[in-house]
């Protein structure tokens, strides 16, 4: 066989994986367009219809509102106890370093259903011995999805401060500055890209997940990910696929921009 | 739990060590614990806490109507060993992952070495990148898109009525499952073998392909050896992921095809049986972990001995 054939089997190859992975996304788009009242193919004609009444649903409309805030905590939360930890963790040398290490990125290699099973029964007995509402409520979930973020804000904080020499920090403290000062005029300034990729890549890790949270919301609090699984399970239209063309161009779009700053297929 | 399979493959960044502290060690120290420990308490209280609870609970006794009723007994565990409906349900799970695994490995292979031999800088950020956002789009978004491609008037089935054949039954079919779960899992696969086969050096398979051997040969001898931790750590990747699954069962499986995430989630959640739930849980855990370290360890001791 001659290295051209070989090298044409590989793109080949590699051509059908990409159109594997790939043409199911575009498939659920084009049929968000159908005019088709049912789901079939192919189209009689093209309409919008599916995006208004996707909006006009409440399960849809609240629960893309829910994932949204819930999001935007888990991020504010990854980024607040995810940054001074990386920088400790890449800064100092410490006994209890790597057991840290594991256990800040130990959410990501937990189960989702497991870690999520066991944080709906201790809510549920939390409730009991405070009495007051957990789980089903926005703070619950914003604990889950602070969980959920925690490790890749870690991960990719830490990577963009191994990347910075120290002598920058060396620098200024020699010369007078505080540590506060350093880390705001300094360190923080430099490491901007991970930090903007890490909030970038929680926001969309929170926002698309499915097994913890599908424990802890309640009536009237749903995410957008739980929302479309339930309709699901009983149909099957455009609605469904205009919600879901609306959450690729969004997650797309947050994607392009973080891989800007991060590589993201160095995240995993 | 599974942390020991899958960090190799999943954090390569993280691990660097600093370099040593200089001088002054009590005094620098401090600060390092102050910054670690809001996240240490958050990942104990928020995740170590409540599965050690979990764990508790699975030794508990369920009756029904007064849920749970304290207890220290193994009898959730026996549950799970006799009785054959959940064999099944684990049986169902294992296989099912060990096949998409199986399949992930033989399709994601060929990619990643096109990446990395073929493909030039700029298409090959572009490639990773295209492989890897569908993986981001959510399993609720990707399983409604496998449901318009499978689903009985679906685009497969108008596809090959087009030209003449008769519609195939998709939708709630074990292939289905193994279809829906290699889209999810192959990007993993394919992102950590790309990476192993990053730093294989292309100078050995030139040497041994200017000696004569053929491509196969090349790829059997050399760079298969070589990828070995790569292929392992991606294998495991997929397999944990896999055995996890539950969006894809769910949807595309359909209510009558059954696999351990989803009754896991059907126990604690529907028939608020906790003890049996998470018993179901620890099970689930436990039978990844040895697999998954069994493979680790056969397969060093076999890796050890090619490269004597």
């Amino acid at each position: 066989m001659g290295l051209l054939a070989v090298n044409r089997i590989y793109a080949a190859i590699t051509a059908l994986v990409l159109a594997f992975v790939v043409l199911p996304l575009g498939a659920v788009i084009w049929v968000s367009f159908f005019a088709n009242r049912i789901l079939s193919f192919p189209a009689t004609g093209y309409t919008l219809d599916w995006y208004a009444r996707a909006w006009q649903l409440d399960s849809f409309r609240n629960g893309f509102i829910t994932s949204v805030e819930t999001a935007l905590v888990a991020v504010a939360l990854s980024l607040a106890l995810g940054v001074p930890a990386s920088l400790a963790l890449v800064r100092y040398r410490f006994p209890g370093r790597d057991a840290i290490q594991t256990l800040l990125l130990s959410p990501m290699v937990v189960p989702g259903i497991v870690g999520g099973a066991a944080l709906f029964m201790a809510f549920i007995e939390l409730e009991i011995l405070l009495d007051v509402d957990i789980s089903g409520t926005l703070p619950g979930l914003f604990v889950a999805h602070g969980l959920i973020a925690l490790p890749w804000t870690v991960r990719l904080v830490t990577a963009s401060l191994v990347g910075m020499s120290p002598s920058y920090e060396e620098a200024a403290q020699s010369l007078g500055a505080g540590r506060l000062t350093t880390f705001f005029r300094v360190t923080l300034p430099i490491i901007k890209p991970g930090i903007v990729a890490a909030a970038l890549f929680s926001f969309v890790i929170s926002f698309i997940d499915l097994e913890k949270s599908i424990f802890l919301v309640g009536p009237g609090r749903t995410t957008l990910q739980i929302a479309l699984v339930s309709y699901l399970e009983w149909n099957l239209d455009s609605t469904v696929a205009a919600v879901a063309t609306v959450q690729i161009l969004i997650i797309g779009v947050l994607l392009l921009v973080s891989d800007r700053y991060a590589r993201l297929s160095r995240a995993f | 739990m599974t942390s020991s399979a899958s960090s190799g493959a999943t954090a390569p960044v993280a691990t660097t060590s600093p370099p040593a502290p200089s001088g002054r060690e009590g005094r620098r120290l401090a600060p390092a614990y102050g910054l670690t420990a809001p996240a240490t308490i958050f990942v104990l209280v928020a995740l170590m806490g409540p599965l050690a609870l979990m764990f508790r609970y699975s030794l508990n006794r369920f009756v029904p109507g007064q849920m749970m009723v304290e207890a220290l007994t193994l009898d959730n565990y026996a549950r799970f060993f006799a009785d054959s409906f959940y064999q099944e349900v684990l049986g169902t799970t294992l296989w099912i992952s060990a096949l998409s695994t199986l399949l992930c490995l033989v399709a994601g292979f060929p990619v990643a070495y096109f990446l990395v031999r073929q493909a030039s800088d700029k298409w090959k950020g572009r490639l990773l990148l295209l492989i890897v956002l569908p993986l981001l789009m959510g399993n609720a978004v990707r399983t409604a898109a496998w449901m318009v491609i499978l689903g009985d008037k679906g685009l497969f089935n108008a596809v090959i009525g087009a030209v003449g054949l008769s519609p195939v039954k998709l939708m709630y079919t074990p292939t289905a499952v193994v279809i829906g779960l290699v889209s999810v899992l192959l990007p993993f696969m394919i992102v950590t073998l790309q990476s192993v086969i990053e730093g294989i050096d292309a100078n050995l398979e030139s040497a041994a392909q200017s000696l004569g051997a053929s491509h196969l040969t090349v790829l059997w001898r050399v760079v298969l050896p070589l990828a070995l931790p790569g292929i392992l750590a991606g294998t495991m990747l997929c397999f944990i992921l896999s055995m996890n699954a539950y969006a894809t069962p769910v949807l595309i499986g359909g209510p009558s095809f059954h696999m351990m995430a989803p009754t896991v989630y059907q126990q604690v959640a529907k028939a608020m049986n906790w003890p049996f739930g998470a018993a179901l849980a620890f099970v689930l855990m436990a039978v990844t972990l040895v697999l998954t370290t069994t493979a680790n360890v056969l397969v060093q001791r076999r890796y050890r001995r090619w490269s004597e």
